[in-house]
């Protein structure tokens, strides 16, 4: 079967953008196609898969016409990949699986999301959209409400307190304080972080990812063509993705997303790799919880252990056996929904081929992971990427 | 939140605790019928002018919601009536369809006028504004009423669903519901959203409330469930509390106010 490269991938600074959504995903093509080493241009992609929620419903219908004509990609099959906050993580799959079924030589996954032009109350409600609207939402509960559910019971069953949760947040701060795309460039403190204004009991500002605009793209290639592009090409070593019910009351586990748990075994099947062979893992830290949960779920961590794992730094940057989220995640780097996953695959690309500006590459990085999750874990697109085919 | 009753000459009143003044953050006329009717041997009832005399429309049927809540059956020609004061918020059950005379209830719980003038305004302009809230249709609400309001549940190969689902894993239909859960549940986890993290439908009312509590709860029977936590300016929910479940305004949107269950801590 075909192997799949990833050979270009760029993306906008994450934060408050001054663009609009043709100017944000333009640039993002801009710097994914100008990192190919060789020359590669849109006119040259067969298919594009584009994650996104839509804006706050600005172009709910054909976004991705409407992007990919305002990046030289004219013509191009390409439809809009919705799966909340992992849309694009499920859009890179579809990318994949397209080029692995052989339809496909030259395959863009990318994903976009213009959330701060939005007024407070659209925001509230477009970033609500993804739970379950009829027993969830109606409940009172946000995502943040719905994380702190998790984070309280994970406290109730295993050894592990908030400041625990602290952590994380104090260690992707400071991974994302030198990320000069990230939306939240600030060193915190573990006292400050201890002490944010709370949002739902018990997670605190410091515990929640910022609302971020943010497009982001990535450029796969079939690998007979690999090496016409690069010298130095990422390898999707292996993909996966799972679902569960979209309600967290519905799950046998409130501390465990099974989403993940599928996604990521089928990943490590595919690419034939062991959890304790990952080097960096970009993995979906909407709330603090969510990186404490995963790095259970994928396997780096016991269960029940995630709290500690935090507490003893080990995903700290070069500290530990595997760096989380060294490009600071969605706690520093930002969260633009739809932009999200393959956002996270532009940080592995850039630290597999060591071009990550010092001190934020992790030394010796040859295999890395990414962990995109939609909505509280309804669904879920996991990749191993490595130098090595 | 508890009713107080008072019954004289073969007619039971009701009032929230707060007297015939105020119904509380999240009741009204409804809320109070419907504890009253629950808490009287169920019969047939005639609802007319108790329909007439509610501040706002509710989103589906004041029958049906009476119907899913309660043993009670509506019908035109009912053994008893349910009237309201349009003056007060006092509920009667009666056999007369007239009322010669409302008793005076005003005592009870003390109310801060101020909080409940706010209160009331945002729910005004809840009902009647644009809400850029969750959207689930009238029709929606009406199918999933039973389940929604009366904890009515299916059950799949000796499992207890609820809320209701489509097909099971062998492609097979769940058979419409035919069991109740208990009225009663035992909380797994809590959290309190701060004003400014509540949902957009409740931005209004969050603030004057201190914020929204929701309780993921447990069911004996099995099913797991999430509520907004009501009456708990006293209180603080905890894992392994028990609550139980009471009808209450939810949210106002488009004209409408929509109702469902809120747990109270027991």
């Amino acid at each position: 079967m075909v192997d799949v490269a990833m050979v270009g991938a760029g993306q906008t600074k994450f934060g408050n953008h001054p663009l609009g959504l043709k100017g944000m995903w333009s640039e993002a093509i801009e710097k994914a196609f100008s990192s190919v080493d060789n020359d590669c241009l849109p006119s040259m992609v067969d298919e594009a898969f584009i994650g996104s929620i839509a804006f706050g419903g600005s172009q709910l219908g054909n976004t991705a016409a409407l992007l990919t004509e305002h990046s030289g990609m004219d013509g191009v099959s390409v439809r809009r990949v919705e799966n909340a906050c992992a849309s694009s993580g499920f859009a890179l799959r579809d990318a994949w699986m397209t080029i692995k079924s052989g339809q496909a030589d030259i395959v863009v996954a990318g994903g976009i999301e213009k959330m701060n032009d939005l007024s407070a109350e659209r925001k509230r409600y477009w970033l609500g959209v993804s739970g379950d609207t009829e027993w969830e939402r109606l409940a009172g509960l946000t995502f943040p409400g719905t994380y702190a559910l998790t984070a309280r019971r994970y406290f109730h069953e295993f050894e592990s307190t908030h400041d625990d949760l602290v952590h994380v947040s104090v260690k992707n701060h400071m991974h994302g304080f030198d990320n000069e795309v990230a939306h939240l460039r600030k060193d915190v403190s573990f006292e400050k972080a201890s002490s944010g204004a709370m949002v739902a009991d018990p997670l605190t500002l410091y515990d929640c990812c910022p609302t971020s605009d943010g497009a982001s793209a990535v450029i796969l290639v079939a690998d007979h063509l690999a090496h016409q592009f690069t010298d130095t090409p990422i390898w999707v070593k292996g993909s996966g993705a799972g679902s569960d019910k979209l309600a967290l009351h519905d799950r046998p586990s409130l501390t465990q997303l099974r989403a993940t748990q599928l996604a990521s075994q089928k990943a490590y099947s595919i690419a034939n790799i062991q959890p304790d062979q990952i080097d960096l893992a970009e993995v979906h830290d909407c709330f603090t919880i969510a990186e404490v949960l995963a790095t259970e779920d994928l396997g780096f961590t016991g269960r029940g252990e995630g709290g500690r794992f935090a507490r003893d730094g080990q995903g700290r940057r070069n500290e530990g056996e595997v760096t989380i989220n060294p490009s600071g995640g969605l706690k520093s780097k930002g969260h633009p929904l739809g932009a999200t996953g393959t956002g996270q695959a532009v940080e592995v690309f850039k630290q597999l081929r060591h071009q990550v500006e010092s001190p934020r590459q992790v030394r010796d990085a040859e295999v890395g992971l990414t962990h995109n999750v939609g909505g509280s874990g309804a669904t879920c697109a996991v990749h191993i990427f490595g130098r090595e085919r | 939140m508890p009713i107080s009753k008072y019954s004289v000459d073969n007619v039971v009143f009701a009032t929230s605790v707060y007297g015939e003044r105020w119904a509380g953050p999240d009741g009204d006329r409804l809320t109070i019928a419907l504890q009253l009717l629950q808490s009287e041997t169920a019969s047939t009832i005639q609802i007319d002018s108790f329909v007439e005399s509610l501040e706002y429309t509710p989103s589906t049927p004041v029958s049906s919601i009476i119907e899913s809540t309660t043993d009670w059956k509506v019908e035109s020609d009912g053994q008893y009536h349910l009237i309201a004061s349009n003056s007060s918020f006092i509920v009667a059950l009666t056999k007369d369809e007239h009322l010669s005379q409302w008793p005076d209830l005003s005592l009870g719980k003390v109310i801060d006028e101020d909080r409940e003038t706010s209160i009331h305004r945002a729910w005004k302009k809840e009902v009647s504004g644009v809400s850029q809230g969750a959207y689930v249709s009238q029709s929606q609400h009406m199918l999933a009423m039973p389940s929604r309001l009366g904890l009515h549940a299916q059950e799949d190969a000796s499992t207890i669903v609820w809320p209701p689902r489509q097909l099971n894993a062998e492609g097979e239909r769940i058979a419409p519901a035919s069991n109740k859960l208990d009225n009663r549940a035992f909380i797994l986890t809590w959290t309190r959203l701060s004003a400014a993290g509540a949902p957009s439908e409740f931005s209004l009312r969050a603030p004057l409330l201190g914020g929204v509590s929701t309780v993921l709860v447990e069911f004996a029977s099995g099913p797991k469930g999430v509520f907004m936590l009501a009456d708990d300016e006293d209180g603080q929910a905890s894992i392994g509390q028990e609550v139980s479940f009471e009808v209450r305004r939810l949210y106002g949107q488009d004209e409408l106010i929509h109702y469902g269950l809120k747990a109270l801590l027991i």
